[in-house]
């Protein structure tokens, strides 16, 4: 498979948790830390995060995942992170007793 | 144990697996549309004991269906015919988060991590598998146009006997360079059917000594002359068939009387008298 296959995969199946409540934008930003967002963001991306808070007057998890939507996430953070964000939501669901470290 | 179930139990109750199955089905689908997952990466998990034990009866009967009409059987036929949505829709979640959690892994192994000792294995053992299932459903159809162009083929063959029948004329026509002559020749016969005893043996013995005489009397008469000399040349061959047949004194004699009954057909005297003419000349 290609980077960009595993890519796209991983942006769908982020998206697809997002629609389904499988995991909220709060879960991904427990494992998206900002720490994690301020390493892997690009300039302008975080540029427009911050914009994007500074006209709504706070910064949200929602309104980060406004920004960085899921086909973003899953352009600049690491595949690890968005896998145990989505390994944690399926043990959350009770069909993944082991969440992925 | 009694956690676990209620754990699942409730999960699945809540409405909150209705919505893990919908996640499932966009993971599953996409992960297969993309190339991250191949049908057999599925069948590893969802087993024929799995579907057996899980699948309902109408959607077993589809399978086998599909299965007794396959040219070939295996887990690409086997998603296909049941489909993702009702993978996930009856088979345990766990299982299915199992083939995810593969991928999954299996993914992150490819990009970030370093690859499990049994990853790479599957992987490598995977894709050849997947392009060998895939194009077998393509080659099917190929057969089908096979058969066209050979259905194809037999139209010209049936078409081929409508072509002798031209040729069939055409020989006529090769005949026919002594036969237009024949024809006219014929003409006389009917009258000289009198002489018409002699018709049918000589007859035979009249194309070759008719083109035999031509060949002597040159290609003068071979074009042109074709439609007048089929009366000289009928006189001529009436006249071969003469010394032909004539070893006999009587058929000369018989047909110079002949010729002067055709005289009295055509009503020409012109050709009557050229036809004596030449015909006594040579």
């Amino acid at each position: 498979m290609s980077n960009d296959q595993r890519q796209a995969w991983f942006a769908r199946v982020m998206e697809s948790g997002l629609e389904n409540d499988i995991f909220a934008p709060s879960d991904v930003l427990a494992h998206a830390t900002p720490d994690v967002l301020a390493s892997h963001l690009p300039p302008e991306l975080l540029s427009k995060v911050l914009s994007a808070s500074l006209a709504a007057g706070s910064m949200t998890p929602e309104r980060v995942l406004e920004t960085v939507t899921p086909d973003l996430l899953a352009k600049h953070l690491p595949h690890e992170v968005l896998w145990q964000c989505i390994a944690a939501a399926a043990a959350r669901a009770g069909v993944n007793k082991t969440v992925g470290s | 144990m009694h956690r676990r179930r209620g754990c699942t139990r409730g999960g699945e109750q809540d409405g909150g697996l209705v919505n893990l199955k919908a996640f499932f089905v966009a993971t599953l689908s996409s992960a297969l549309d993309l190339g991250i997952a191949v049908p057999e990466d599925v069948i590893r998990h969802v087993t024929p004991d799995v579907l057996a034990a899980h699948l309902p009866r109408p959607l077993w009967a589809r399978l086998l269906t599909a299965c007794v009409g396959a040219p070939r059987v295996d887990a690409q036929l086997v998603v296909e015919t049941i489909g993702v949505p009702n993978l996930c829709e009856h088979v345990p979640a766990q299982i299915i988060w199992n083939c995810i959690q593969e991928l999954g892994q299996r993914s992150l192994a490819g990009v970030v991590m370093a690859a499990p000792a049994a990853v790479p294995s599957s992987r490598p053992h995977t894709m050849p598998t997947s392009s060998v299932s895939r194009p077998i459903p393509l080659a099917t159809p190929p057969p089908p146009p096979a058969a066209e162009p050979r259905a194809a083929a037999h139209p010209p063959a049936a078409v081929g006997p409508s072509i002798p029948l031209p040729g069939a004329a055409g020989d006529a026509e090769v005949d026919g360079s002594g036969r237009p002559r024949m024809q006219p020749s014929q003409r006389f016969r009917p009258s000289s059917t009198g002489i018409g005893r002699l018709a049918t043996p000589p007859s035979n013995a009249r194309r070759p000594q008719a083109q035999a005489t031509p060949s002597a009397t040159p290609t003068v008469g071979d074009a042109a002359p074709a439609a007048p000399r089929v009366k000289r040349g009928q006189t001529e061959a009436d006249f071969d068939l003469e010394t032909y047949v004539g070893g006999k004194d009587d058929w000369k004699n018989a047909l110079a009387v002949e010729d002067e009954q055709l005289v009295d057909w055509s009503a020409t005297d012109e050709t009557v008298t050229n036809g004596d003419e030449i015909g006594r000349k040579r």
